[in-house]
Order: structure tokens, then sequence, then C-alpha cells
């Protein structure tokens, strides 16, 4: 039955037939796995918004496929509790080992089986100066196969990382050694290229920060840290499992009900008053896109994925795609507790109305005693950085050539429940260019990659994710549009990431971007097109895909070849 | 026959033509003749998407109007003036003067709201106080409550 005629007769009150053939209806029959789950006062297999039941047509169903969680069975006594990230400072030729492995770690005092790279979440902050090369032997001792991807590093092809593309999933037990060359100065950060629905959101993901040699090359701050935000999903007292066949949750993502702060839940910032903090900020959710802002406190953003901004510029709040990372100072003028806020107008699709969600992530404590030096007048001089406006002269005179690709994002499904079906065809009458929660985790759940095929097609040969194969010559200039049609069955937001390259937003919407800087993963709203100029400069077979991790695992990836 | 429901399923392919951030103005008798329409466009932001601290989407407001009479010939009117307006018409916020052709003005940060045109004494006027011309309900106005449909009453699925 089509779309419009499931419209037409939801219109018009016809009682249509319940789930479709492929969705079981035991409750239990995919959950096997899960020893000692528990669903949650309400009784329902995932946490529902409150004040919201499950659409009658999608109580009883599960997942197909089945699912699991990962490290089931094992005794949580005997995991090593999860330690806080460490620095670790290496120099050019220094050797890291990197281990993935089982961990206990304890969230709002419930004890769950995770993963750790060297058995801390975040993994070791990797300090390194600027064009220093150095060696990572990874060591996989989780209970899938694993690989480790160094996101937004121009590094060599073969250290990528990227399972079927640049090497084979490394298996448990086994290991891989990565030659890794940081050659631009910025805030990077590694995780799985495998299953990163399951090992990403089980905490497997640490930051990286390259120093420059230039001593300002960002402005003055008394001090500097690094924040990773994540977000995970329990029920009850227990992880919701995952799809064990492929990501479920694929039409929009896991998106989770416990915010993280490096992985904690009430994270907290100790400063002084007056004091400047410097925060490397990435996200590492899943699908969750963040608006973050830290109690009204001053704010500016100084730089993003791989350069520093041309100039920096005071922000209200920061927004963060999937695995988008931003530099910001900010300026902690009076005593007093600041809280860390994810503030969004999310959509309650039952009422039809926007609701105004503020989630508090933790607080900044800022101590009465005045910071050492006053860098007051520092922070509030907004530095033109002419280096990188310099560099990126060189790149204008393409801002207003033809695209040389274009790529619609789309999807297509298959064996839905009917009650989703017909739920998200009159559903579709608005869709947010960005939707910040998951208002319909139950029809989200049900969803898996055998049902929804994420798309990046190709206009011009109408190719479609891996079978898109473009080749393009080292040192050329690529300009890529990319349209995010809203009108397909699920129109949501993609965070496009491009391995090995570097990139300008040059365009939304026809309008020139005013403020450039390098990228590596760019947002795509709904309805929205984005020009992107690419410096394919870095040989090698590179994966372009949707950050949101359910969305990959549904095929929304390509791969483009920069030839030598 | 439920004729809400009816007029909603042919409602809904009308606006899918229109694009998510588009806007379809409809003439006031005061002015037969007059045609418009205006696009949400991103307002600048360093990220990729302009949102205020609390979340809300800020946009322009491309607005592109064509017939519209001398506002002299309405009355004591010298200008048109754009507002974005809470769907309580509690709240009106200036977005800027505007004539035929097309004119960007803003910003506007509403969740839901309309875009009206009106005809005012003065283009810097700070108030609406002249007759409306031009009226347009943003995209997410087109939200439904679903509250009481047949599938939340388990009728259907």
């Amino acid at each position: 039955m089509s779309a419009r005629l499931l419209l037409l007769a939801v219109s018009l009150g016809i009682p249509l037939g319940v789930g479709s053939a492929q969705q079981k209806r035991d409750p239990m029959s995919g959950m096997d796995h899960m020893p000692g789950m528990k669903h949650d006062s309400a009784g329902m297999p995932i946490p529902m918004p409150k004040g919201m039941p499950m659409i009658p047509g999608l109580v009883g169903l599960v997942p197909p496929g089945g699912t699991f969680l990962p490290a089931a069975g094992v005794d949580l006594d005997k995991l090593p509790a999860a330690k806080p990230t460490q620095v670790v400072h290496v120099k050019d030729g220094d050797t890291l080992d990197l281990t993935a492995m089982l961990v206990r770690r304890t969230i709002r005092g419930l004890d769950f089986a995770m993963y750790g790279f060297n058995g801390e979440v975040p993994g070791p902050l990797i300090r390194v100066p600027q064009n220093a090369t150095i060696i990572v032997r990874f060591h996989n001792r989780i209970d899938l196969p694993s690989a480790v991807h160094w996101h937004g590093v121009r590094l060599d092809n073969r250290s990528d990382g990227a399972v079927g593309v640049t090497q084979e999933a490394v298996a448990p037990g086994g290991s891989f050694v990565y030659r890794v060359h940081f050659p631009d100065a910025g805030v990077y950060w590694y995780h799985p290229h495998e299953r990163e629905d399951v090992e990403q959101a089980m905490g497997l993901f640490g930051n990286v920060i390259v120093d420059s040699p230039i001593a300002d090359y960002y402005g003055a701050a008394n001090s500097e840290h690094a924040l990773m935000l994540d977000d995970l999903l329990i029920n009850g007292d227990t992880l919701v499992p995952f799809g064990r066949e492929g990501p479920d949750f694929a039409l929009m993502g896991r998106v989770g009900n416990v915010l993280l702060v490096n992985g904690e839940p009430n994270y907290t910032l100790r400063v002084r008053k007056g004091e400047v903090a410097r925060l490397y900020l990435t996200n590492a959710a899943s699908s969750r896109t963040y608006n973050l802002s830290f109690g009204g406190a001053a704010m500016k953003v100084v730089a993003g994925d791989q350069s520093r901004f041309e100039r920096e510029e005071l922000v209200p709040s920061v927004v963060l795609a999937p695995a988008e990372r931003y530099v910001v100072d900010v300026r902690f003028a009076r005593p007093g507790r600041y809280a860390i806020v994810n503030a969004v107008q999310a959509i309650n699709h039952y009422k039809g109305e926007f609701e105004a969600e503020v989630d508090t992530l933790g607080h900044v404590i800022v101590d009465a005693t005045p910071v050492k030096i006053d860098y007051g007048r520092a922070f509030s001089t907004m530095r033109a950085n002419g280096a990188v406006t310099s560099e990126i002269d060189r790149y204008r005179k393409y801002f207003d050539k033809a695209p040389d690709k274009q790529l619609t994002l789309t999807l297509q499904t298959t064996g839905l429940p009917l009650a989703t079906v017909q739920f998200m065809t009159i559903d579709t009458a608005y869709y947010a260019p960005v939707e910040w929660i998951d208002g319909m985790p139950d029809m989200n759940w049900l969803s898996t990659n055998k049902q929804v095929r994420w798309i990046l097609r190709d206009d011009a040969t109408g190719k479609e994710n891996m079978n898109i194969d473009w080749h393009v010559a080292r040192g050329s200039v690529v300009k890529l549009r990319i349209f995010n049609d809203p009108k397909s069955f699920h129109p949501m937001q993609h965070p496009i990431h491009l391995h090995g390259q570097r990139m300008l937003v040059i365009a939304r919407d026809g309008v020139p971007t005013g403020n450039q800087v390098w990228k590596d993963t760019a947002l795509i709203p709904v309805g929205s097109t984005v020009d992107l100029l690419i410096d394919a400069s870095n040989p090698g077979d590179w994966m372009l895909h949707c950050h949101v991790a359910e969305h990959l695992g549904a095929g929304m990836m390509a791969v483009m070849h920069v030839d030598r | 026959m439920h004729v809400r429901h009816l007029s909603m399923a042919l409602a809904v392919p009308l606006l899918l033509a229109a694009g998510p951030y588009d806007i379809p103005l409809f003439a006031t008798p005061k002015v037969p003749a007059a045609s418009g329409s205006a696009r949400l466009v991103f307002a600048q932001s360093p990220f990729g998407i302009a949102v205020t601290a609390d979340g809300h989407a800020q946009y322009d407001v491309k607005i592109t109007a064509a017939g519209l009479p001398a506002p002299s010939s309405l009355g004591a009117y010298k200008a048109y003036v754009a507002w974005a307006t809470t769907p309580d018409l509690q709240r009106w916020d200036r977005l800027g003067s505007i004539s035929n052709g097309t004119t960007t003005v803003g910003h506007v940060a509403l969740n839901k709201f309309l875009l009206v045109i009106t005809a005012e004494s003065d283009s810097a006027a700070k108030a609406h106080v002249g007759p409306t011309v031009l009226h347009g309900t943003s995209p997410s106005g087109w939200l439904q409550s679903f509250l009481n449909h047949p599938m939340f009453r388990g009728i259907t699925g």
C-alpha cells in the first residue's frame, strides 16, 4: 500500500492491520541474551518520554534480528573499575599501546560491564606536538571485532582504521599497528570504525590534542580541559541492548537518556573567579546534537575541527553535531555555581508542540579566590587569525565554481511496523531542521538496518552509497554540494564526515558562510543544501559517511579515492 | 466522514511541495491583487545551525512580494512592515520594512509564528497599528496533535 493510500485510510479512520510480517510479537523473543534485564516501572522495553505511551500497534514488538548486550554474563566484580582519563604526552617517534578492554562503570549508582581504552573512559588523552608521527599498537581485548579510526587526522591511508576499506577488523585477541602522523594542530578523537553503534556507545573513544609550535596559537587562558560529550540509554537498571545483526534505532540513531561529560553524569569543573578556561569539546554521542552553554558565562569560539576560525566570535552556546569538535574559551567572571546545560526546543510529536528541554550535564564551581593572572582583557579581544585567512584565500577562487559532485541524502524503508508507517507518513507534515531529542523512541527502537537503508545518492549517476566510487586527483579542490531531502519518509539531519582530508563549509542554502574554519564533519540540516570545498591533498581510499552511528550501520557511506 | 482528517490529507501534499523553510503568504481583501512568499534562511553562525542559547532556531526572513499598492492608497500609510507574532498574538517582533520585490529582514527566533505584513504610517514603526495586507504561517505551524488520533486509541495497529 502506498504512503498516500495509507494516509487516506488513516484520515478516514479506517482500521488497518497489525505489524509487518517481519516483526516479532513475542516481547522477550529477542532478549534471550540479556540475563538480569529488567523493564522500567512502566513495563516498557525502552524508556518512553514522560507521559507518552507506546503506540498501541507497537506494544509487544521487538526489533527483528534479536538484541544483545556485550559482555553479558561476565562477573562484574572481576572487571576492573573504569579509571578517569590520563593525559599521555608523546613526542615524535614514540610508541603507545592502546588496548580496548572490558571495564566496570558505575553510573548513578548502577554497575555496568562496558568498554574502555586502557581501562579509561574516555580513553587516554593523547597530547602530541604538531607534525609528530607516533606508533600506536592497538590490542583488541573486547568480545567484538574492532579497529581504531583517527578522526579528522590527515594521516597515511593505511592507518585510517576504516574497516572494510583500509583494513580488516581486528578480531578479539588480535592486534594492529597504526602509524599516525599529525599534520594539523587542533583537537581530534579516536574511536572504533566497526559497530560504532555498540563499541563507541559502550565507551571506546578518546581525544587527541595536537599542539602547535606557535606559542600564542590560541589566546591566553588560565587552564585547559577536554570535555567529551556522550549519552547512554538506560532502562531501569539495565543498558538498552543493541541489535544483534546490525544497528537498531536505525531511523534516528540511539539517543541516550543519561547525558555524560567525560563518562560522568554530573561532571564538575573547579576554577577561580575571573578564570579563562579553554574547553576542547568533542561530541562522541551516536546521534545527539548538543546546544551547550555554561550558565551564561561569556564564551567565545576560537577553533573548530581542524583549525582555528578566521576570527574569534562571542557565542551564546555551542552547537555540536556528532563527531564535531570546537575549542571555546569561557570566562567565569563571578564566583558561584554555573550549570553546564544542553538546552533545546524539542518537539512533542503527540501534542504537536515544541517543548523546551534543558538537561544539566554538570557544574562549574567558581571559587571566590581571584585567578592569579587575569586574562579578561585578552578574552574580550576577538583575535583575527591572519594565517588562517591567508591560507584559505588560496581557495576562495573555487568558492563560486559549479559543484563537481552532488549528493542527495535520503532513505528507503521496507517491512517497518504498520503503525510506524502510518504515524510517520502524517507526522512529516513538518520536519524540524534538527531533531534534538528522540521523541518517538518506540518507533525508532523497532527500526533496524534490515528495514532502513540510509542513502547517499550521487545526483549525476544515480549510484548510491558504496557503489558511488568517486575518483579525484590528488591536489584537486572538489566542490561537493549536499542536499538533505526533506520529502523522504524520515527527514533528519546528518553530520557528514570525510576521512583523511579537510574541507570548508562555504555556503548554506546559497548563502556564503562568513567565518571559515577547516572541518572534517559538517552538519546538514533537513531541507538544507550545503556546499563543501574539499582540499583533496591526501592520497588513498577515504570514507565519506554520516556520523550518526546507526545511519552508518544502515548503509550511509561511500568512498572517495584520492588518486596519487 | 472525518472532515478534519480529510482536510489534513489534502493539505499535507501541498505543504510538502512548499518546502520546510517556505511560507506562502496570503493577501487580505485590502489588497486583492497582492501576492507573496517568504523563505526562512538560517542566520549566520560559526556552527552548523544558528540557534539561541535556549535552542530556538534563528532565521533571517526573505520576503518576496508583488502587487502591493502604494501604502497611501490604503489610508494614511507610508510603508509596509513585516512582523513575526506568536500564534496567540501576544508577542510581536518587528522584522523590518518591505516593498514589492525581495527583501531580507530578520531575525526571528520563535518556534511557531505567524508572518504578518501591515501598512504603517512610518517605516520605523515599533508597533503594528495599520491593516494587515499579507500573512502566513511558519512551517512549524503544521505540527499536528495526534493525541486523539485512532492510532493512539488503539483502533488501528
